[in-house]
């Protein structure tokens, strides 16, 4: 069981791994020029009831068009069950594709939607205790919105989780409001804040998580950003064991060309 | 008449020189600043300063273009480039549609663009 919310959580997050910009663990409708070419990554700290477990993704996108993007997550993970020691390696990796559906622009604003479909494998370790992969296939399927202006940022994302093996399929949905802290212009010195909200569903059994993660990003220069955000669930229906006690993400983006 | 002479030849051939010096530094200076086009390019769909940072790459890329100059909350993007490039309308449209953005009206002037807030160098 718990395996499957580490799981449902860890697809999550990753799924926030491409934005091009905002939001830090929303997915973003942008994802504008640059070539596709950028990489970002993240440490996240995952303190459990009984279990500590750090994650740290790279993902690389790549622009086959200024509307289709396709690409590649190789999430690394560390468990620490209390009182043993950490199994760690690579996880499973996982490849997606973006397409947008819909675009309208206007003067310093833009309301955006796509269509995201990822696939993840197993490649994660599951012959060792704790497991580093999941053993099951995953197929995710779903919808990035955004209205985004030069004073704020309205993120969502939701999507349903196609589970194999027999494994509970889940329903996961994102949301977030960003506000830059300092006056927009070009080129960019930024200090954006969010706040946002991070849902999983299970199916069967009926579970439910969600988290409210307050969130910072600095963008110092045109190729690099910093951000951080401190994640704390709020809702944890019917989970009984290993609940979560808190997440920290600390993470950069890089872009090329 | 001798000395006299010689000193006017000297005169004439260090004038000479100068002339020419002069001539080909405004030759050169000719050369490195030919007649440029200035143009105005609105953008929709610029939301974000992150944003932009493809579709000026992208627009530099415009042969004889240096500065690419942004004014954010306006939608609006400065260049110029030299006359004899001729940049089109269309090449220009092509350029920050592929770049994922909207384009608007497209403005070309033998004079820089008044702006509307002070200037920002890419």
């Amino acid at each position: 069981m718990n395996k499957l919310i580490l799981i449902s959580l860890l697809v999550g997050y990753s799924m926030a791994l491409f934005a091009q910009g905002p939001p830090i663990t929303t997915e973003t409708p942008i994802m504008l020029g640059l070539d596709g070419s950028g990489i970002r990554t993240f440490g996240k700290y995952i303190s459990k009831k009984n279990t500590n477990i750090y994650v740290q993704p790279i993902g690389i996108p790549y622009n086959i068009t200024p509307k289709f993007q396709v690409g590649g997550t190789f999430p690394f993970k560390f468990v620490t069950p209390n009182g043993a020691e950490t199994t760690g390696g690579l996880s499973d990796i996982a490849i997606f594709t973006k397409y947008q559906l819909y675009k309208k622009d206007g003067t310093a604003k833009t309301f955006r939607v796509l269509a995201h479909i990822k696939q993840s494998f197993p490649t994660g370790k599951t012959s060792s205790l704790p497991m580093i992969g999941s053993g099951i296939y995953q197929t995710y399927v779903g919808l990035i919105i955004g209205k985004i202006s030069s004073v704020i940022g309205i993120y969502g994302d939701f999507g349903y989780n196609i589970t194999s093996n027999n494994a509970s399929d889940n329903f996961l949905y994102n949301f977030s409001i960003g506000v830059p802290l300092l006056p927009q212009k070009y080129p960019q010195r930024q200090i954006n804040t969010f706040l946002e909200f991070n849902g999983n569903y299970l199916i069967a059994p009926k579970e439910h998580t969600f988290l409210i993660s307050p969130g910072l990003q600095f963008i110092p220069g045109r190729r690099i950003l910093f951000e951080t955000s401190f994640q704390v669930p709020i809702v944890q229906n019917n989970i009984t064991t290993n609940k979560i006690n808190y997440m920290i993400l600390l993470g950069t983006r890089f872009l090329f060309n | 008449m001798k000395t006299k002479f010689r000193h006017t030849h000297i005169l004439s051939l260090i004038f000479s020189i100068l002339i020419i010096g002069f001539s080909t530094s405004l030759n050169a200076q000719t050369e490195s600043e030919p007649e440029r086009i200035y143009i105005k390019i609105e953008i929709k769909g610029m939301a974000c300063p992150y944003c932009s940072f493809g579709m000026v790459q992208e627009l530099k890329k415009v042969v004889g273009v240096g500065n690419v100059e942004i004014e954010f909350k306006e939608g609006l993007a400065f260049i110029s480039t030299p006359m004899y490039q001729n940049p089109t309308k269309e090449s220009l449209e092509k350029i920050i549609t592929e770049a994922g953005f909207t384009v608007g009206e497209i403005e070309f002037s033998d004079k820089p663009f008044k702006r509307t807030k002070s200037k920002k160098k890419k």
